[in-house]
Parts: structure tokens; sequence; C-alpha cells
């Protein structure tokens, strides 16, 4: 009850501080990555396994989306299929990790997402490779999802009902047997449990999420090219997960918070330096990694316990 | 023309091999999965372009320092920030060495003179190419492979017969019965990172002449997960023989795949390592 209160907060704080479309526009970017968050907390914080290419999830629903809309597809429905081809993908890239567990699933994230990356620039034909495809609007039953405000609904309608969904699953067998591979494998295993089931699950709920957020975010950026997907997205969710805590589901939604008020941030403090100082591309990069190093020596074991 | 390929590939696996070499040496000892070794290869590049061209110090020398200033840079790293990150989960050393990598990346890329142009490190008799019989050599491919060997041969050496180096190898194995024996564990926390700081460094000067120093020369080192995979993670000289076949196999690719094909075959191998040799290709005896 308290986090809804302070969300509704959030939200009224926001949309008067940078006004009502821009505002709600953010919103809307937030509510996309608050439902990516949920995925990497589905796999770091409840089964304790790790994706060091989430990325790739963001991106194949993104372009799946695409795809299927560009066919004439209906765009809900193109969200199931995001949803399916992100779950596929992320069963899959567990795969190799899952004799050994923990930094392997790293790895075999890690290796999947760089394919992806170069697969979306090379198969140009389908992708719009490098130089980037355009997405035209979500329309829902006629209706063009254009304004801010739409898609701030839409964004927080999915994010609800994806938390919804991530609460009955952490409730249900599936979501004890995660929290007890997390804590002992070996004891988990003794009980009863498949733990390399449950990791396998773990890693397609949270790749569908992040094919979801994926295929929001085509739709609300409007154009799509594969550097947007690259590494530097992954660390970005691994950042919003160790800021909001990975041991809740809510964790995602505030780390959404952050990593998409972190960039605004850095611009405003940006434009108060005078013109010439150095060069700008570089200064965000260190601002960036300047908040990201100064977060975890603060709190090595993450912000939320 | 296959002597060729296959020469080129050793070349640029010798520095695959390099950077995994550095990061399993930091994975073993303090247990971090460091995202920070291509920045470190960057930066040592950079300071050996930066004290021959701008303070007009002769090259070797200049080599020299830049890797142990590297080295002790990494040192204080570790002393600083790293020593944090220990005992933690993963997730911890990894969001920590990326933001630090994206410090150096983003400090690097803020002085006008990195960007503006390319810059090339000029090592005297690693230019140009010689001819053996029908087959034209590239001097600096030569140079790279020599390079790496002697600088192996002097880390085993240090490895087998110095105390350190026989503290460090206490300190990978078991840190608990190290410490036991009188081996200062975070002293040698420190030494691992020195010693991987400076490995990085040696690996950006030997890229200098096949490549060009430029900000983002750093993406090398994404390579080195897969060599050190393929070498089984907890292995030195896996890590670098494992770095020296994905060289091969990604020449071999570029020649008779299609175009592409070569950019993803050391993490196709990644994967598949991880599938079928989850203790590495050169895993021959349990340990």
């Amino acid at each position: 009850m308290r986090s809804a209160l302070t969300l509704i907060g959030l939200v009224v704080l926001t949309v008067l501080a940078l006004g009502l479309d821009y505002g709600l526009g953010q919103l809307a970017f937030v509510a996309t990555w608050a439902v990516a968050g949920l995925g990497l907390v589905i796999i770091l914080g409840q089964s304790g396994q790790i994706s060091l290419g989430h990325g790739a999830f963001l991106a194949v629903g993104a372009y799946l989306q695409a795809g299927w809309v560009a066919m004439g597809g209906p765009a809900l429905l193109g969200l199931a299929v995001a949803l399916a081809g992100g779950a596929l993908l992320g069963a899959l890239a567990s795969l190799p990790g899952r004799r050994l567990g923990g930094l392997a699933f790293g790895m075999s994230t890690l290796a999947v997402a760089l394919i992806v990356e170069e697969a979306l620039v090379r198969f140009g034909g389908l992708t719009g490779g490098a130089s980037g495809l355009s997405v035209p609007p979500m329309t829902v039953a006629g209706w063009a999802v254009v304004d801010p405000l739409h898609q701030f609904a839409v964004s927080a309608a999915v994010l609800a009902l994806a938390l919804i969904a991530c609460r009955r699953l952490l409730n249900s067998r599936l979501g004890r047997a995660w929290r007890a591979v997390r804590d002992d494998e070996g004891a988990a295993s003794a009980s009863g449990v498949d733990a390399g089931h449950a990791k396998l699950l773990a890693f397609a709920v949270g790749g569908a999420l992040g094919a979801l957020a994926g295929a929001l975010y085509a739709h609300w950026l409007g154009y799509l090219s594969p550097e947007q997907f690259g590494l530097h997205l992954s660390f970005e969710l691994l950042m919003l997960v160790f800021v909001g805590g990975a041991s809740r589901l809510m964790g995602a939604v505030w780390g959404a918070v952050v990593i998409v008020a972190l960039p605004q941030a850095i611009a405003l403090l940006r434009d108060t330096l005078p013109d010439g100082v150095a060069n700008m591309a570089g200064l965000e990069l260190v601002a960036f990694g300047l908040v990201l190093v100064a977060v975890v020596l603060w709190r090595p074991a993450g912000l939320v316990r | 023309m296959i002597l060729q390929i296959l020469l080129s590939g050793i070349a640029t696996g010798c520095i695959y091999g390099l950077v995994a070499l550095s990061f399993v040496l930091v994975y073993k000892a303090t247990e971090a999965v460091s995202f920070m070794q291509g920045e470190l290869l960057m930066v040592g590049a950079f300071a050996a372009v930066a004290l021959t061209a701008a303070a007009g110090w002769p090259v070797w020398l200049a080599v020299a320092v830049a890797v142990v200033g590297m080295a002790l840079a990494g040192a204080l790293v570790e002393r600083l920030a790293l020593r944090r990150a220990m005992g933690q989960p993963h997730l911890t050393a990894v969001l920590l060495t990326f933001g630090l990598g994206l410090m150096l990346r983003g400090g690097v890329t803020t002085v006008p003179a990195a960007t503006h142009s390319a810059h090339q490190l000029p090592l005297p008799g690693l230019m140009g190419q010689v001819e053996v019989g029908t087959l034209t050599v590239s001097l600096a491919h030569l140079g790279v492979i020599a390079a790496t060997v002697l600088s192996c041969a002097a880390l085993a050496a240090f490895f087998r017969f110095s105390r350190a180096g026989l503290a460090l190898r206490a300190c990978s194995e078991n840190p608990r019965i190290a410490a036991m024996m009188g081996v200062s564990t975070s002293g040698m926390h420190t030494l691992a990172w020195a010693l991987g700081a400076a490995l990085a460094a040696l690996a950006g000067i030997l890229m200098a002449p096949v490549t060009f120093v430029h900000p983002a020369m750093g993406v090398v080192a994404l390579k080195a997960f897969p060599a050190a995979v393929i070498g089984g993670m907890h292995s030195l000289s896996g890590a670098l023989a494992g770095g020296v076949f994905i060289g091969v196999a990604e020449a071999l690719a570029g020649r008779y795949l299609p175009e592409g094909a070569n950019h993803v075959t050391a993490y196709v191998l990644m994967l598949v390592a991880l599938l079928c040799f989850p203790r590495g290709l050169f895993a021959g005896r349990a340990t």
C-alpha cells in the first residue's frame, strides 16, 4: 500500500516537474524498463543466477514486434509473439550454462547477446541492419497509441499485469523452487527440486519479460538499431536491479526510476558546464561510470537488502 | 596462403590469450569477473603512445614505464575500490569493474588528442614485412608472438621459482590454508590485480603495431571471455591456448566462411565449449 502511494506521488511529481507530455513520456519508459527489470529480478534475486546479456532479450522482443507489425499483425498479439520469442531465447541461452551454473550462465548469455547483436547487423534485409528500422505506432483496436498519456497507460497496464503474474509465480511451487535453488542448490536437489529445470524456467521467464519490454520500447521509440541493444543496455539493466534491489519485485520499479532519471540528471549537469570544456561524449561516460562505482562502493551487497 | 592465415591468426590469438590470461589471473585469485581488462589494455597502449609521442621518450623505455605504471595503477585500484567487492556475489564485481572501465574509457575520450586522430606506436623492428620463400610475413605478427612467448615464460618462471609467485598460486588454490601458512591473502589480491593490469597493458601495446590505438580498442577484450571459458576458467596456460585457438579459428572462418561469420566464431565456440566441455577444452586431468 505504501509503495502504491509513493508511486502515485512519484507520477504526480514527475508530471509537475517535467510537464504533462514529457513527464508522461518518461514515465512510460520507466514502466517499460521496470518490466525488463522484473525479468532480471527473477533471474538474479529469486533464482540466484546471473545474466550478462539481458539486452539481447529486449532486442529480440523489439525486432519481433517490429516485424510482426510490419507484416500487418495486430500489435497486442505481437506482444504475445515477443513474449514467446523471448522465453524461447532465454531458455536456449541458459542451456549451455546448465551444467555449471553461476558464472557459466553469465558467459552463455553474454555470448548469445553478442551473437544476437551481430545477427541484427548482418541480416540487414530483415532488420534494417546498422542503419536501423522505423516502427509504426502501436494500434490497439484501431486506436493508435501516440499520445504520451496513452503510452504511459499501456506501459503501466503491462507492468501491472507483469507484476501480478510474477507475484503469483513467486508464490507458486516454481517460485519456491527458485528460492531453494538460490539458497542451496544441493539441498534443493536433495529435497526433490529439479534444479536444472527451475533455472531453465527462470531464464525463460526473464527472457520473456525482457522481450515484452523490448516490444513496448520499439513502439515508444519508433526507431530501432542494433547498437541500442548492446552490452551497455545489459549493464544498465544490471545496475537497475542492483540499485532497486534484487530481492523484491518492486525493486525493478525503483531501479527503473533511477535508470531513466540518471541520464537526464547527467544531461542537466552537463548543461551547467561552460562550452568546450572537454569532449562531452567522454564526460557522460565518466559520469555514468562514476555513479555506478560510487553506488557499488557505498553498498557492495546492493542498495536494498 | 594457409600458412599466412595461420600466422596472423596465431598473432591475434596471442593478444586474446594475453588478455584472457590477465582475466583468469584476477578471477582465480580474487573471484572477481573483470569487465575492465579491455579498458586497462587501451589505457596501457595510450600511456605508451603518450610517453613516446608527447613526452618524446625512447619507445622501449615508454613501453616499460607504461607496463609498470599500469601494474601500479592496478594495485592502487584494487586497494581503493575492488577490495570492497570481495566475498560479494559476481554482480558486484561485474558492475564495479564495468563502471571503472566506463570511467577509464570516458576519461581517455575527453582528451581531444586521443579521439581526433588514430595513433600508432612505432615499435622499432616491428614495422614492415619480410619475405620467407613465397611467404610474406608481417614483422608485427612475429613480434607479437615472440613477445607473448617471452612474457609467458617470464610469468611461468615467476610462478614457479619466486616466493611471491608460489604464494599467489597457493592463495588461488585455497586462500584459507594459504593464510594459515603465513601468506598475506589481501597482499596477493593486490599482486594479482597488478599483474592482471600489466598483462592487459602489454597486450594493448602489442596490439598497437597491428591495429591503431583508439579509445574503443578495448572491445578486443570481449574475446578474452571465450578464450578463458575454452581454457576452463581456472587455467592460465588454458587461457593462453584458448586465445590462440580462437584467433586461429577466427582467421580460418574469415577466409572460408561467409562474411560476418568470423565476428561470431568466438562466441559460438564459447557456447559449444560450455555445452560440451564445461571444464575447458584442455582439461586433461582432474584438479
